[in-house]
């Protein structure tokens, strides 16, 4: 059994090694874990132990040499200690090879850029783990400001890949003398704070308000309810909602983008992903149907459920929550007639749905009994403007009113 | 201690006594820290004891002396002698006081200082070679700060009697009567004016076209203009082809591109630069690892390529000045004691303490525009300074550069009697992220040379009024 030892990719930017140094040759015998090479990378001199025990058959590169992510540094075979089938790369390794990659926690031995901002404020940036590179200031000619740090601070808690998702709850209760309760802001109520002021202080938003005869919908929905229960769906009305989104996504595709705020760049986004707006008791959680414009209104009901099961017991995953282009908030479970929504950045639109209640309606002239339903759709001015939201609304209308013509629109 | 049997374990060894390492040491042991400072020779480094510190006294003492007979015509005739046995004491005084303050901070804070040669043996362990024999320590951290040397040049190796390093010139018992300069960076440049001014025929020899060439042009003409004043000669484009001599007497063959002349020099400073050090320290038993100019490899905070161990100052590269040690040994030592710190200062200020004070922070005109900048440059002369005409100068200038887009300062350049102390006030400005309006709208004491600062933050918004233009702007 030979086992042909590869550079491991271990990401962080590596692509390639140097190697330094061989601690074995060939025809060494050698134990699992024993240090076999040392290898210089961009960032630090890394010794890879051996992931197998056996007799070094070749040594593929020499030293002095490079070796890119992928080749085969080492072939070690099966002779002298009992021969072990071990995956190619032992999890040590990549461990060790990210422990010391990210040792220095310092991404380049590059001088930094200059970026307008006082020492002061640089060291706070550092403090707070926010590269002040990435930061627009707002104070005079860019510079950026400690409020700009705090800011980039809080924003970035949920959008950096990597952060971690569950978050450790701390349920001060204070009661003063005075008789109140002080609870103070942590965990996702923080987050939940800190996106909130900084989505109202900075967005511009307009909020869209209309009313839906769903009387259709509901109907469908009545109909197709028990087929849905049979393979295994709870069937809402949100899955048709988010189709219905996603068609005027598609058609109006400002709606389904990003607002870069460094770049000043409005960028439309490729796929559709729709945030869900879940909520939890801890507080509002908003994960991610992926792609929604290729999966089926039976697939979509699943995955809401199993995505509001994993945020309510916060064992949702960091990317089920990343990568939506645009949230619709369901209010209706709980009532009222309109909302205003606010904007989840760097999104520019949310759409809330509100309870359906029986309402007059005037068909062909005439005052029937209509199920009716509220929406209220809230985005970034800067991005689009009111006659365009509306058209974008009214298509989404169009398709809640007659959801048969979802079926066209299918693939 | 019990030499060679013993293995000191410690948090951090520090590896060179210079102005990174003592600073980076004490940070250590104030962030409570066991630190080890690891010094072959004297504490202070060559900055203290060979460098900075002597240089600067002998030059504020030449210049006293200098100007004493250069005050006619403020009423001053005096005949000074000069006893240069006496001036070196004096020195030499003070360079003992600084060093005796450092060990005194070291021994208040706590530093175990071992006299000796260190070399590393693994990337935790090190061996000092003291006077009693081997001692081995195990650290957790390491800091090189082992500095730099003189380099040699072929043909003009020191022998430290009649070639000799800056290091030599200091220490001299005797005033050189010839003295011949081969080099014209800050180093060449400083001594020259100084033996010039206590009495030496000086006679500078530099193969490039300008002196001072890692400043703005202006500030190496602003100091060029003095030299026949000063009785020094500068052979620009040249070089020394041969020497010969014995004992105190010797010649040197200057060629030039268009002549080649004889010399004669009693001391011949060779002052071409310093390379960093980092020779028989062990390092091939670490993964520390030099970049292709021969300086540690090192990230923001000062990390080397072995994750332990750090490398700061003149080792870990240029510009080669102690204050950028002192910041790089702080900083070290916070990333050490688990502080979130880096080096990330944008500038690091270089002074010439030649006549007048040349001092540099940031970029220079050229340098700007080839960073992509549109440049907009900013001056005031000395000449239209009440303080400078109250010390008997006009001299110098203030010179900025700034963005044209926004006036954010970018680099400033200064030739002035304490330029070293003017400049700092726009080290900060770039630090901050200041623009000429904010320098401008700062009042500034009168009379004082620093009025010349604001007043040419107040020429590149197009506003100073002490000089006249024939179309003032708006």
């Amino acid at each position: 059994m030979t086992t042909d030892f590869k550079f491991p990719d271990v990401g962080e930017g590596i692509h390639e090694g140097k190697i330094v140094k061989w601690l074995v040759k060939e025809g060494d015998v050698v134990k699992s874990d024993q240090p076999l090479v040392e290898v210089e990378t961009d960032k630090a001199v890394v010794e890879l132990p051996s992931p197998a025990a056996g007799k070094i058959l070749k040594i593929s590169h020499k030293e002095g040499e490079t070796v890119k992510v992928g080749e085969v540094l080492v072939s070690i075979g099966g002779e002298g200690e009992k021969a072990t089938a071990v995956s190619p790369i032992a999890p040590s390794i990549v461990s060790k090879i990210v422990e010391a990659v990210k040792g220095p926690a310092v991404p380049s031995l590059e001088k930094p850029k200059r970026v307008l901002a006082a020492p002061a404020t640089r060291g706070f940036a550092r403090e707070l783990g926010v590269n002040i590179e990435t930061i627009k200031g707002t104070g005079p000619t860019g510079r950026v400001t400690p409020e700009d740090v705090k800011n980039a601070a809080s924003r970035r808690v949920v959008s950096r890949e990597g952060a971690p998702i569950a978050i450790k709850e701390e349920k001060v209760v204070v009661s003063t003398e005075t008789g109140e309760t002080r609870i103070p802001l942590s965990g996702l109520r923080k987050i939940i704070a800190d996106r909130m002021s900084y989505s109202k202080s900075h967005i511009p938003d307009a909020v869209g308000m209309d009313l839906v005869n769903v009387t259709r919908l509901v109907a469908a929905r009545e109909r197709e309810k028990a087929n849905a229960e049979k393979s295994g769906a709870h069937l809402t009305y949100l899955p048709f909602i988010v189709k219905a989104v996603v068609i005027g996504l598609k058609k109006y595709p400002k709606f389904n983008a990003h607002f870069d705020e460094e770049k000043q760049e409005i960028v439309l986004k490729p796929r559709f992903n729709v945030s869900i707006a879940v909520d939890t008791p801890d507080g509002l959680m908003a994960p991610v149907i992926k792609d929604a414009d290729r999966k089926s209104i039976i697939d979509i009901a699943k995955e809401i459920v199993e995505l509001a099961e994993l945020s309510r017991t916060r064992k949702i995953k960091l990317e089920d929550m990343q990568g939506g282009t645009f949230t619709i908030t369901n209010v209706g479970s709980v009532g009222s007639m309109f909302s205003v929504p606010i904007i989840n950045p760097p999104q520019v639109a949310i759409m809330g749905v509100h309870r359906i209640k029986d309402m007059p309606v005037v068909v062909d002239g005439k005052i029937k009994i209509g199920k009716v339903m509220g929406i209220s759709l809230a985005f970034d001015h800067r991005v689009a403007d009111g006659a365009e939201a509306t058209l974008f609304m009214n298509e989404i209308m169009k398709h809640l009113e007659e959801p048969e013509l979802l079926l066209i629109e299918m693939i | 201690m019990v030499v060679g049997e013993l293995t000191t374990n410690c948090d951090v060894a520090v590896v060179g006594g210079g102005p990174g390492g003592y600073v980076a040491a004490l940070r250590c042991a104030q962030l409570g820290l066991e630190t080890v400072l690891i010094e072959k020779s004297q504490l202070g480094g060559v900055c203290t004891n060979e460098g900075c510190i002597p240089s600067k006294a002998l030059i504020h003492a030449a210049g006293i002396a200098y100007e004493s007979v250069h005050s006619e015509n403020l009423g001053i005739v005096s005949k000074t002698k000069i006893d240069f046995r006496k001036m070196q004491k004096w020195k030499d005084d003070v360079v003992l006081g600084l060093r005796n303050g450092i060990a005194g901070l070291c021994k208040g804070y706590g530093v175990d200082v071992v006299k000796g040669r260190a070399f590393f043996t693994s990337s935790n362990k090190l061996t000092v070679e003291t006077d009693h024999g081997p001692a081995d320590y195990e650290f957790k951290n390491a800091i090189i700060a082992t500095g730099s040397v003189p380099i040699a040049l072929q043909g003009l190796e020191y022998d430290h009697k009649l070639i000799i390093d800056s290091s030599d010139a200091l220490a001299l018992k005797e005033l050189p009567k010839e003295l011949i300069v081969v080099g014209a960076g800050y180093i060449g440049i400083e001594m020259a004016i100084l033996f010039a001014k206590l009495g030496s025929k000086v006679t500078i020899v530099y193969r490039g076209e300008r002196i001072l060439k890692q400043l703005e042009p202006e500030l190496g003409m602003e100091v060029q203009k003095k030299f026949d004043s000063l009785g020094i000669k500068l052979f620009l484009n040249s070089n020394i082809t041969e020497w010969k001599g014995k004992g105190k007497k010797a010649y040197a063959i200057v060629k030039g591109k268009e002549k080649t002349v004889r010399i004669l020099f009693d001391k011949l400073l060779v002052a071409v630069g310093h390379e960093p050090f980092t020779k028989e320290l062990g390092l091939e038993k670490t993964k520390v690892r030099l970049d292709e100019k021969g300086f540690i490899k090192v990230d923001t905070q000062r990390r080397t390529t072995d994750p332990g161990i750090f490398a700061i100052g003149d080792v870990a590269g240029a510009p080669m000045l102690a204050h950028k040690a002192f910041r790089e040994g702080k900083v070290a030592a916070e990333v050490i004691a688990g502080k979130k710190s880096a080096f990330d200062n944008i500038v690091v200020p270089m002074v010439v303490y030649c006549d007048p004070e040349l001092a540099s922070t940031g970029l220079g005109e050229d340098e700007a525009r080839k960073s992509g900048y549109t440049v907009k440059v900013a001056r005031f002369p000395l000449s239209a300074s009440g303080k400078a005409r109250t010390m008997d100068t006009k001299a110098g200038f203030v010179k900025l550069v700034a963005d044209a887009n926004n006036g954010v300062i970018l680099g400033a350049h200064v030739a002035a009697p304490n330029a070293s102390e003017l400049i700092s006030e726009l080290s900060l400005a770039i630090e901050m992220g200041a623009q000429l309006e904010d320098v401008a709208a700062t009042i500034h004491p009168h009379p004082s040379l620093s009025e010349s600062v604001m007043e040419a933050a107040e020429d590149g918004l197009g506003k100073t009024v002490h000089i006249y233009k024939q179309k003032p702007a708006q």
